[in-house]
């Protein structure tokens, strides 16, 4: 059974003690029926969680570029403003729904659910710690990659169905973008998977451990170009500024979503938030060590062994612990992304597509060669690693 | 029983979306049928314990070929106006009630006879046992590195001559000027 949120609770001696009450209770072997409702809870614990991440994200967003820009940003309602996407989401849901009447109306309907079903169907494998993740499937990444893929074709139906040609501009310039970038991005998880032997997404993080040095960021040359890469081509996969050419203000109005209104706007733009949030994520499991903590204090083992506590609750500040480091990383890099935006100008189509064909994938296609070529020269060892033996060979330390 | 349920959904999701590809008039809806007919398929291949299968299925059909297909029928202009200035409509019905009837007898009897053929050879198959989350990668790899890769290198000889035609085709062509 591979490790999913349940099988870290069936740990614990109140499952059990669940498992077995609710069996003498209505008398037939109760095990699926709790895994099934912790999986429900679960799933919903982080679909909320995610949704009120990607709300809060509108807010960083309008915050961090008022920063930028010497300005206040929102600030009326709740403390420093932090209530605002409260109220944005009630004001979208009170808007009239307006569908143009020239609109293809099944599709026009179908299109921002298409961009949150890819997108919430992410969710399943993104490792939030070593105990909470819904499923650590055997192709978690590729998984991943699949369902992502999906954006791009809600993107597409956005725009071709409102019949508009700022929307079928920004569709078609949508879709093509995201199915160019998907090149260089997954060549890139590649050459991480060729690191850590497996597609797994607990594979690859446990490749990894929880000092910078034990990064596949700095396991090797290659890992670090390749880093970059996948970050740039992760910006343009989610239409984020400086590739934000889908949506482009000066030229387009609002891209593919200039004639959705209401709630409907507002799954489009939830879904871009989160949607940063998961490749974030992504990035932070691959090349930034994910939820490891230093020093393994993430297994909990420590904490029974100085503090004497109980071997469960070690475990679960071990988990808190893994959280903790999984989100700080991942806002860290999400700041880098809204940072991005309010910095750079934004590209040409023309350069878009030199910068993904002429750059992006000879680069990745070469760190490819270069981390199969680096497991097979150096063993797999890490930069870090072969430097200090070679430093320990030199004092004289075998 | 879970996987009973994931394979009635996804063999629901598959015919339901197959039929409705053939029965809807607008082209663009059915891309988008075709879609859900493709999940189906990766959620069959997952039932059997195809999971890389699965995955591929997702990345290549959703990601790629469907969006390709949504292009290609934008660009032939849709089926906005499928009325000629005759007012007629230029989609003509494929058939009628007669036709319908015998391209339907035919199948059954064609699959029936088909079928009675095939039946031995599925008796003798004996059912492949589920293993649970068996990684299927590395053997797929594996197989596709070592006995396969006559049809790896054919299969990637067809995508670099399908590459170098999409770019002989699209580039732009020199005006001859002397």
């Amino acid at each position: 059974m591979n490790s999913t949120v349940v099988t870290y609770l069936a740990q614990s001696n109140e499952y059990s003690a669940v498992v077995a009450w609710l069996t003498k209770l209505i008398g037939f072997n109760a095990n699926s029926l709790v895994a099934f409702m912790v999986f429900a809870v679960a799933s919903l614990v982080v679909v909320g969680a995610l949704a009120t991440i990607g709300g809060l994200g509108t807010y960083a967003e309008r915050k961090i570029s008022a920063d930028l820009q010497m300005r206040q940003g929102p600030n009326r309602v709740g403390p420093y403003g932090i209530l605002q996407f409260l109220a944005d989401g009630v004001k979208m849901i009170l808007k009239e729904d307006i569908i143009p009447a020239n609109a293809d109306k099944f599709t026009f309907i179908l299109a921002p659910f298409l961009c949150m079903v890819g997108v919430f169907a992410t969710l399943a494998v993104v490792p939030f710690s070593s105990g909470f993740m819904l499923a650590d499937l055997n192709v978690g990444i590729f998984y991943l990659v699949g369902m992502a893929s999906l954006v791009g074709v809600g993107v597409f139906l956005g725009g071709y169905s409102s019949n508009s040609k700022w929307s079928m501009l920004g569709g078609m310039r949508g879709a093509s973008q995201i199915i160019s970038y998907e090149i260089p991005a997954t060549i890139t998880i590649v050459s991480i998977v060729l690191l850590a032997g497996g597609l797994s997404i607990k594979t690859l993080i446990n490749g990894q451990g929880g000092l910078p040095q034990q990064w596949y960021l700095f396991h090797n040359p290659f890992a670090f170009i390749g880093f970059f890469v996948y970050f740039i081509a992760a910006l343009a996969e989610t239409n984020r500024a400086p590739f934000d050419l889908p949506e482009a203000e000066s030229e387009l109005v609002s891209g593919y979503h200039t004639e959705y209104s209401g709630m409907r706007f507002g799954l489009f733009a939830l879904a871009e938030y989160i949607e940063v949030f998961v490749v974030s994520g992504v990035a932070v499991a691959l090349f930034l060590g994910g939820y490891k903590v230093p020093f393994d204090l993430g297994t909990g083992a420590i904490f029974v062994e100085k503090l004497g506590l109980d071997a469960m609750i070690a475990k679960n500040i071990g988990q808190v612990l893994e959280l903790g480091s999984f989100f700080t990383k991942t806002f860290a890099l999400y700041y880098v992304v809204i940072w991005v935006r309010w910095t750079l100008p934004r590209l040409r189509v023309d350069q878009l597509m030199t910068l993904c064909w002429k750059y992006l994938t000879p680069i990745a296609i070469f760190n490819l060669l270069g981390c199969a070529v680096w497991m097979y020269a150096f063993d797999g060892k890490s930069i870090y690693s072969i430097i200090f033996e070679s430093a320990a060979v030199v004092a004289g330390h075998h | 029983m879970f996987t009973n349920t994931l394979f009635l959904l996804s063999a629901v999701l598959t015919l339901g979306g197959a039929a409705a590809v053939v029965y809807t008039k607008n082209l663009m809806h059915s891309c988008v049928y075709l879609l859900a007919s493709l999940f189906g398929v990766a959620g069959l291949y997952a039932c059997i314990g195809a999971d890389f299968l699965a995955a591929t299925q997702l990345v290549v059909y959703a990601g790629g070929v469907v969006i390709l297909m949504l292009f290609a029928v934008m660009l032939t202009g849709g089926s906005g106006n499928n009325i000629n200035r005759y007012g007629l409509e230029k989609i003509t019905a494929m058939g009628n009630t007669k036709t319908f009837f015998m391209a339907g007898l035919t199948a059954v009897v064609t699959s029936l006879v088909i079928l009675k053929i095939l039946a031995s050879v599925f008796k003798s198959h004996s059912a492949t046992v589920l293993t649970a989350n068996e990684a299927t990668v590395d053997k797929l790899g594996t197989l596709l590195a070592t006995d396969h890769i006559l049809a790896f290198e054919i299969s990637s000889v067809l995508l670099l001559g399908a590459l170098v035609g999409a770019a002989v085709i699209s580039r732009p062509r020199k005006e001859k000027h002397d």
